[in-house]
């Protein structure tokens, strides 16, 4: 059987509002279509080798994990920005997003240094923005919920995962959502983002089934629930 | 009767008056208008009027004031302290029907106070006080006791974070003198201690052993599992659910406490509930305990540990405990049409996982409806269904029904943990399907969020045409 291996970055600091939704959606879209998948955690400290990764998720988490895993990400990031240069797909959610960037700087002036995987930079806010988010994507309108309060602000060149039409996105101002380069995807988005938007989800595994066996297309699944439940979310007020 | 009174010296003036008769008057017009009991609305009007109008209506409570306080089991332990007071000979007047925010203990103030501003007979205050709301309540009634259930994520979107949420706390309760009665076994919780007052102040309540953990001990996404002092991820000899169990720091710079009120052992576990001992600085003595699960063993000890630091008598406390019905949608049941349905709230990821341990891992042939809402007081964000480990479901021939705005997500998680949910998203039309499925004399379960919970609860109660039946 063909095994997939996923890196979970950081699963035990990283695992806020229902982000480990994206891996068991991952491993099950993988599952149902015959082929066999391994989540490997990247743990703090501990070696890991990036040589058979696939594909790499990390989640959002408290202010407290994000401080804590930051030093041990900053000593992957060669590994992590050469596979993305190479076209590994990728996710990562809010707090590993905004390390996947330049880096954070929290309202107090400390800087968390990121791997510059986006050319994009945050800054803590004052205000949180939560809610109910609609973005129009490459991947099609994708659904999710926001809850961060820092602002991340793309360079000029850099690509936005979509155009918010509900919801803040990545700052205040700019109405956009998230960053893209080559298939790393980064966003605000959780809800968690993969099982209502089904779309993203196969966007991702056809990246590495293609890169790994030079697969060309996956099987389609019945998505009807999911996109059911993607059209109530998005009629949710913001 | 309980020690350490308060100045009974009551400070009424014309504002405090003037207040309250604004305030009744308009909890009457609320009633009158039906509109939803006037709960909350005086003390919102008062927080206006007179901000410190429930530090003035308090300090007629000759024995103080008890705060309870925590994610989980709030509801459930106030209602275990007050039947324990009771049975102590005091008049304990509560929020119990209420709103846990500042203005619903407020509201309950004015609803007991005479016109004058006298609170009767009542001899103690005992109030549920969200986690959030703690700094706002504590430093107005200055609370004589504190307790800690547990610090689990709920509701996100309203809290921000965890720590954050401890530290507000934290803050409630270093404006207090107050005794604290803390979780040993969350860390988070335990690591409260230093907002104390003084450090003899602090009591520890825990579980010393369980014949078996949980089912989904391990599988729960774990919300504190750090050294609070210098963050180093805590070592687990015990996990009992979710990050609660015996813990030490690798780096020596924290480790649980150890409890004087502790449950040494459990006899006996089930649906039925717990035959347990407990230990109360030593002293062993057992308890049957009719509220099943893990969780509920906690409240018990929660309550036993307050018991104890009021000085209440330990025999008299275990046979009030042995008498206890489940609070308002948590674990609740009701016969219809020859049916038991078994009525369960959840609200975040560790009380989901404890309700799935206790009433659904293991059986087969389910029926389950879940009812999932995600208005402001369910949270509005759903993403902690995630967070629920329902893989461990026996999946052969379950019926599963969702419903609530929320059922279309509901069915999407169900289906990615190996279970296909028929989505119905009215509550009456479910409710039909639900006991159209369970045959004669057997049970089904209802897992609502908490506006889901209230929407069904009257739903049943009108089928059932007999309210009575809700204690």
């Amino acid at each position: 059987m063909k095994k997939l291996v996923i890196a979970h970055l950081y699963p035990r600091e990283m695992n806020i509002y229902g982000d480990l939704g994206n891996v068991i959606t991952l491993k099950k879209r993988l599952e149902w279509r015959g082929y066999g998948v391994e989540v490997r955690p990247v743990e703090i400290g501990e070696p890991f080798d990036f040589g058979e990764v696939d594909l790499v998720f990390g989640g959002g988490g408290q202010d407290s994990g994000q401080l804590i895993m930051g030093e041990d990400l900053i000593s992957r990031g060669n590994d992590l920005r050469q596979m993305a240069f190479d076209g590994v797909p990728m996710l990562v959610i809010c707090g590993t997003y905004q390390l996947f960037g330049r880096g954070f700087t929290t309202l107090e002036g400390q800087e968390i240094p990121g791997i510059d995987v986006f050319r994009a930079s945050t800054i803590g806010g004052r205000t949180r923005m939560i809610g109910n988010v609609v973005i129009d994507s490459p991947f099609g309108e994708l659904v999710g919920f926001e809850n961060h309060s820092g602002q991340t602000i793309l360079e000029p060149g850099q690509a936005a995962l979509g155009e918010v039409r509900k919801g803040h996105g990545n700052n205040p101002k700019s109405r956009q959502e998230g960053a893209v380069s080559e298939n790393a995807i980064g966003t605000y988005l959780h809800g968690p983002v993969l099982p209502k938007n089904p779309g993203l989800a196969d966007h991702l595994l056809l990246a590495a089934v293609r890169r790994r066996w030079q697969v060309t297309e996956l099987e389609p699944l019945d998505d009807r629930r999911e996109l059911a439940a993607a059209r109530v979310a998005a009629g949710r007020p913001r | 009767m309980v020690a350490g009174g308060r100045d009974r010296t009551y400070n009424g003036g014309m504002s405090v008056l003037l207040t309250l008769a604004i305030t009744k008057t308009a909890a009457r017009l609320s009633r009158v208008l039906g509109r939803g009991g006037g709960q909350a609305l005086p003390g919102l009007m008062a927080e206006r009027l007179d901000p410190h109008l429930a530090r003035k209506l308090a300090a007629g409570l000759p024995h103080g004031v008890i705060v309870v306080t925590g994610t989980n089991g709030k509801t459930t332990t106030t209602k275990l302290i007050a039947a324990a007071l009771e049975a102590g000979g005091e008049r304990v007047l509560t929020n119990s029907t209420g709103s846990n925010l500042k203005r619903g203990v407020t509201s309950a103030l004015i609803a007991a106070a005479d016109g004058r501003g006298r609170l009767g007979d009542y001899t103690i205050g005992l109030f549920e006080v969200d986690e959030a709301s703690l700094r706002q309540v504590a430093p107005e009634l200055l609370p004589e006791h504190i307790v800690v259930l547990n610090l689990f994520r709920d509701q996100l979107d309203r809290y921000g974070e965890l720590d954050t949420t401890a530290a507000l706390i934290g803050q409630g309760i270093a404006a207090t003198k107050a005794r604290l009665y803390l979780n040993a076994d969350d860390p988070l919780v335990a690591s409260l201690a230093k907002y104390a007052a003084a450090p003899e102040l602090v009591n520890y309540f825990g579980v010393e052993g369980l014949p078996v953990a949980g089912k989904t001990a391990h599988q729960t996404a774990t919300d504190s599992d750090r050294c609070p002092v210098c963050r180093t991820r805590l070592v687990f000899s015990r996990v009992f659910y979710g990050h609660i169990g015996h813990y030490r720091c690798p780096k020596g710079h924290f480790a649980r406490p150890q409890p004087s009120v502790a449950i040494t052992s459990v006899e006996e576990a089930g649906l039925g509930g717990a035959r347990f001992t407990v230990a109360v600085s030593g002293k062993r003595s057992e308890v049957k305990f009719p509220l099943p699960g893990t969780y509920n063993l906690y409240n018990a000890l929660a309550a036993m540990s307050l018991a104890h630091g009021l000085g209440l008598e330990q025999a008299k406390v275990a046979r009030t405990l042995e008498r206890t019905e489940a609070a308002f949608g948590r674990v609740e049941q009701v016969e219809i049409e020859g049916r038991t349905l078994c009525l369960l709230l959840i609200k975040n990821p560790a009380g989901f996982a404890q309700v799935l341990d206790t009433f659904l891992i293991g059986r087969k042939d389910l029926k389950v409806l879940f009812a999932i809402n995600d208005l402001d007081a369910d949270g509005r964000d759903v993403s902690w269904l995630w967070d629920v480990p329902l893989e461990a479901l026996e999946t052969s021939g379950p019926t599963v029904l969702a419903t609530g705005v929320r059922a279309t997500d509901m069915a999407v998680r169900l289906h990615y943990a190996g279970m296909e949910a028929r989505v119905v998203e009215e509550f009456e039309a479910a409710l039909a399907e639900l006991l159209q499925a369970t045959p004669q004399g057997e049970t089904a379960y209802i897992l609502p969020t908490y506006t889901a919970m209230l929407a069904i609860r009257k739903l049943l109660a009108r089928k059932a045409k007999m309210q009575e039946v809700w204690k």
